[in-house]
């Protein structure tokens, strides 16, 4: 790696435009520039990315991978693999070049990039520049030899130097004169290029270099002030206004500089070397050296400081006019036009964060003063308060946002009253309200009349979210609407190009088929994290819902250890602000698990949790009386039946009638020693007068009333409660009750030829006694033989270590981890991580690997 | 925190306004001197000095300028408030 670190106008722009350029240039280049004051750390890695991608000149992998799309969420370690993986698979030495690095001002787009750095493929050579030493932890490539720097006494010019660059610039000079400004710019490049420009042409050089060597005037200063003296008026005038943005081209140098002809002026100015450079190979965009345009701002604001205002407001006008909304809205508040600022940030923060510039919103909202508190950015502040799980402020803030709504001229009205809604619907659906859902949701979802296409495109964003969050809302309650609003709004999604949305809505679409049979649900949860790993979007929060459905599913069907994999994906992707269902549902599942293996101790904690959370939530939760009830039945498992009837005894009527209660009341009778009271208690679930969630209620009903008959020594009537739970079991080849209840001696004792269920009965006694459920598919005919190198990466894969860890642990690359793994997928016929532990389970390969 | 400075209108993090000395190579222009409208220059043989009252993040404000726009920066003083006298120009600068 190397690292270029030199003050302001050293050259370094310069020095990489040289190297990039040299004949002889072996290396593909990925160069990209970091935007001024790049706060959003999402958008400096997306252009980082498809510099990588242009340099490799491949239009995709040979995976398929979608462009990389912005997400209102961002995970900076999923970006940073990408990237990586891109890297390794250049063929051949490819350069990462990174200028204007200084610029970067996300601690956390700095702290990924140091991730980047020292995971770099051997093949790949990254090349920084900067004006300041930066916060970059490289000390262990420093140690390691591998980093190279390049500072400011490394550019200076000398003094031969300093007369080649007169040279080539046609300036003739004394040997004297050029010593002299050799001394005077100490050899600084910015200082020796300006010289040159006021040189070439002049009528005395000597006088000049005489004049200037004798001034104590900064070197900048004087230089500039001369190079600006000598350009034509027009030519003067156009630097002095343009030098307030960022880029400028023709059509907007027009415009600010009150005349025509600017581009021209560019262009020349371009190729007389005068700080202006082209951003495009069609040379219609260009920029200003940042010193250049620096001090050209300050003799601005001096001469002409009236202008300055009026001069941002015309750039926030034609950005506004070309859709370039971040630009309009900094220029105006450049201008001073807080109430105007507010305003156009208010309406386009909804589409803006749908673009992925959550973080850009954010910073615009900071760049308001303090004192500014004007109700139009309350929609803005409540939008970033609920992405970051603050949800009483949201609300207050979305109530002031509402009244400022209604003070609105109708054009603006129906658009702040859809994203005032929108988040109202978020909001609820966060907290689980279900009315204040609807609420909303008659209104946004209602046809509109829209009037231009950006109004068509904003509706259906804003219908597609509806529809998301509408669905999302009804599924947690267990509401039939939930599915078809869900498909609907993935549908939409996927027309409009809105990837996020389309697979947030297919997420919670498996999320939502819970009363479905398993192999649907499982399906539909296996689509949504395919499309999110298209995406590279396979470890975000948004997945959350299927990866913790998928777990369930399989504790349902007694896939344990494939259970646990998903669940520690699960905890992996969530967040601090993850919503109080999904967490409640990650602690049932976890309680699920531990019951099933007969650790009831480590079970209770987590049902008693998702018991806790389920009382947050404003409605009531489908799943809280099989909560209540597994809390009450692990108590009684755990020999506290006495603790367990008092809390039934502080039960509501209703939750008591419940089939789940029921069959509490049947365990608690069970460890009080009470078959005949146990047998009470399950039989209104058995004749079905008790209600309940769903038919594994009773699977677990007829078990316990198995183990009630046991007791009693009614062998007869136990084993047909067994041959009744196996029957109602057997379309889902449901696994967990007979786990949960510890029936496995009453699936011994079964007559294997009295039962209609032969291979479930032969299944379930598998998984109870321990050991893995019969693979799928057989295993590959000639499954080719894991090296040794692989094996030992095999090993790891069962863990949460990321590739870079799992290199760490043995002492290899990351790319040498890459290779073994894209093998071990191959050989194994697989294409994900936990298909691959699966595979390598069901072939007894861990044991192997462990005991090489 | 310095206690005995005027309260001025920051809350809590900002640490108090402080007087600071900060000495730049050569005679800082009209031009380059707008940059620093919170600052007090003056010109002391080759140098200039820019003296005024800033608080923390005034102060990396004005060190992000000089850097931005190359200056050569010689020198960053803090001076204690009490020991200023009164009237034109600070004692302790040569």
């Amino acid at each position: 790696m190397t690292i270029i670190s030199a003050p302001a106008g050293s050259g370094k722009t310069s020095l990489l435009r040289a190297w990039a350029g040299r004949p002889g240039q072996r290396r593909r280049l990925a160069i990209m520039q970091v935007q001024r004051d790049q706060q959003d750390a999402q958008q400096f890695w997306l252009a980082l990315l498809a510099a990588v991608r242009q340099a490799s000149g491949a239009a995709g992998a040979a995976g398929g991978a979608e462009p990389p799309a912005a997400t209102p969420e961002f995970n900076g370690r999923a970006m940073v693999d990408r990237v990586l993986a891109e890297l390794e698979g250049h063929r051949g030495r490819v350069a990462l070049v990174i200028d204007d690095l200084h610029e970067l001002h996300s601690p956390d787009a700095l702290a990924q990039l140091t991730l980047l750095l020292t995971s770099l493929p051997p093949n790949a050579h990254a090349v920084l520049a900067t004006r300041r030493d930066l916060r970059l932890r490289l000390h262990q490539l420093r140690l390691a030899g591998e980093l190279a720097e390049i500072r400011a006494e490394d550019l200076r010019f000398t003094e031969r130097e300093t007369r080649e660059l007169l040279g080539a610039s046609g300036v003739t000079l004394s040997e004297a004169g050029a010593a002299l400004l050799h001394e005077r710019t100490e050899g600084w490049a910015a200082g020796l290029r300006l010289a040159a420009i006021s040189l070439a042409g002049h009528p005395d050089p000597e006088q000049f270099v005489a004049e200037f060597s004798g001034s104590d005037r900064t070197v900048a200063e004087y230089l500039m002030a001369e190079m600006l003296g000598r350009q034509p008026d027009d030519v003067q005038q156009l630097l002095l206004r343009t030098s307030l943005l960022d880029r400028v081209n023709g059509e907007l140098a027009d415009l600010l500089a009150g005349r025509p002809g600017s581009e021209r002026i560019l262009l020349g100015l371009e190729d007389a070397n005068a700080f202006v450079v082209s951003l495009d190979p069609e040379r219609t965009w260009f920029r200003y050296h940042h010193l250049f345009g620096d001090l050209l701002r300050l003799e601005l604001r001096r001469m002409l400081p009236e202008e300055v205002p009026a001069l941002h407001r015309r750039a926030a006008g034609w950005f506004a006019e070309h859709g370039q909304i971040a630009d309009a809205i900094r220029h105006t508040q450049a201008a001073g036009d807080w109430p105007d600022a507010a305003r156009l940030l208010a309406d386009h923060s909804f589409s803006l964060t749908m673009d992925g510039q959550a973080q850009t919103v954010r910073a615009l909202l900071r760049a308001f003063p303090r004192g500014v508190d004007d109700p139009a950015l309350a929609l803005v502040r409540a939008g970033r308060d609920l992405a970051e799980g603050r949800l009483d402020e949201a609300a207050a803030y979305l109530a002031v946002a509402e009244t400022y709504a209604g003070t609105t001229p109708p054009d603006r009205q129906r658009r702040l009253r859809v994203a005032v809604a929108s988040l109202k619907l978020s909001l609820a659906a966060r907290r689980g309200h279900l009315a204040g859902v609807l609420e909303q949701t008659r209104f946004l979802v209602s046809p509109v009349t829209a009037q231009t296409d950006e109004e068509i495109e904003l509706g259906n964003d804003l219908r597609a979210v509806a529809l998301m969050n509408l669905g999302t809302v009804e599924a947690s309650l267990g509401l039939a609407d939930a599915e078809r609003h869900l498909r609907e709004g993935a549908v939409l999604a996927g027309k409009t190009g809105r990837p996020y949305l389309e697979v947030r809505c297919l997420v919670q679409l498996g999320f939502a088929s819970k009363i479905h049979p398993f192999a649907t649900v499982q399906q539909r949860c296996r689509e949504a994290i395919a499309l999110a790993e298209r995406y590279g979007w396979d470890t975000e929060p948004m997945t959350v819902p299927a990866l913790i459905t998928l777990a369930s599913t399989m504790v349902w069907t007694g896939e344990f250890d494939q259970a646990e994999l998903w669940l520690q994906r699960t905890t992996r992707a969530m967040q601090a602000d993850t919503g109080a269902d999904i967490r409640l549902l990650v602690h049932i599942v976890s309680g699920m698990l531990q019951a099933c293996r007969g650790r009831h101790h480590e079970a209770l904690p987590e049902f008693r949790a998702a018991e806790y959370l389920g009382s947050q939530l404003a409605d009531s939760h489908a799943l809280a009386n099989q909560v209540t009830s597994w809390v009450l039945a692990t108590q009684a498992r755990l020999g506290r039946p006495g603790e367990a009837r008092a809390a039934l005894a502080a039960l509501a009527d209703e939750q008591v009638g419940s089939g789940e209660i029921h069959n509490a009341r049947t365990v608690i009778a069970l460890a009080e020693g009470d078959p005949a009271g146990a047998l009470d208690a399950v039989r209104g679930v058995l004749d079905g007068t008790a209600p309940v969630i769903g038919y594994v209620t009773v699977v677990e009903a007829q078990l316990l009333a198995g183990l009630a008959h046991h007791e009693l020594g009614d062998l007869r009537a136990r084993n047909q409660a067994v041959e009744r739970a196996l029957a109602l079991a057997e379309s889902d080849r449901l696994v967990l009750p007979f786990a949960m209840t510890g029936s496995r001696e009453l699936l011994e004792a079964l007559p294997r030829h009295q039962t209609a269920h032969a291979a479930l009965l032969a299944d379930l006694l598998d998984v109870l006694h321990g050991s893995s459920p019969a693979a799928d598919q057989p295993p590959p005919p000639d499954a080719e033989e894991l090296s040794p190198g692989e094996l030992r990466v095999l090993r790891f894969l069962p863990t949460n270590l990321s590739r870079p860890e799992i290199a760490g642990q043995l002492s290899v690359s990351p790319n040498t981890v890459s290779t073994h793994i894209r093998s071990i997928y191959a050989k194994l016929g697989v294409r994900d991580r936990s298909a691959a532990v699966q595979r390598a389970r069901d072939l007894r390969l861990l044991s192997a690997a462990r005991t090489r | 925190m310095r206690g005995h400075l005027p309260a001025g209108d920051h809350d809590g993090m900002d640490p108090a306004p402080a007087l600071y000395v900060i000495r730049i190579k050569g005679h800082l222009g009209a031009m380059v001197l707008s940059a620093f409208p919170a600052l007090d220059p003056h010109h002391h043989g080759a140098h200039t000095v820019l003296t005024g009252l800033l608080d923390r993040s005034a102060l990396y404000g004005v060190l992000a300028e000089i850097e931005a726009l190359g200056l050569d920066l010689l020198e960053v003083r803090q001076v204690p408030p009490e020991r200023k006298s009164p009237g034109s120009g600070d004692s302790r600068s040569p």
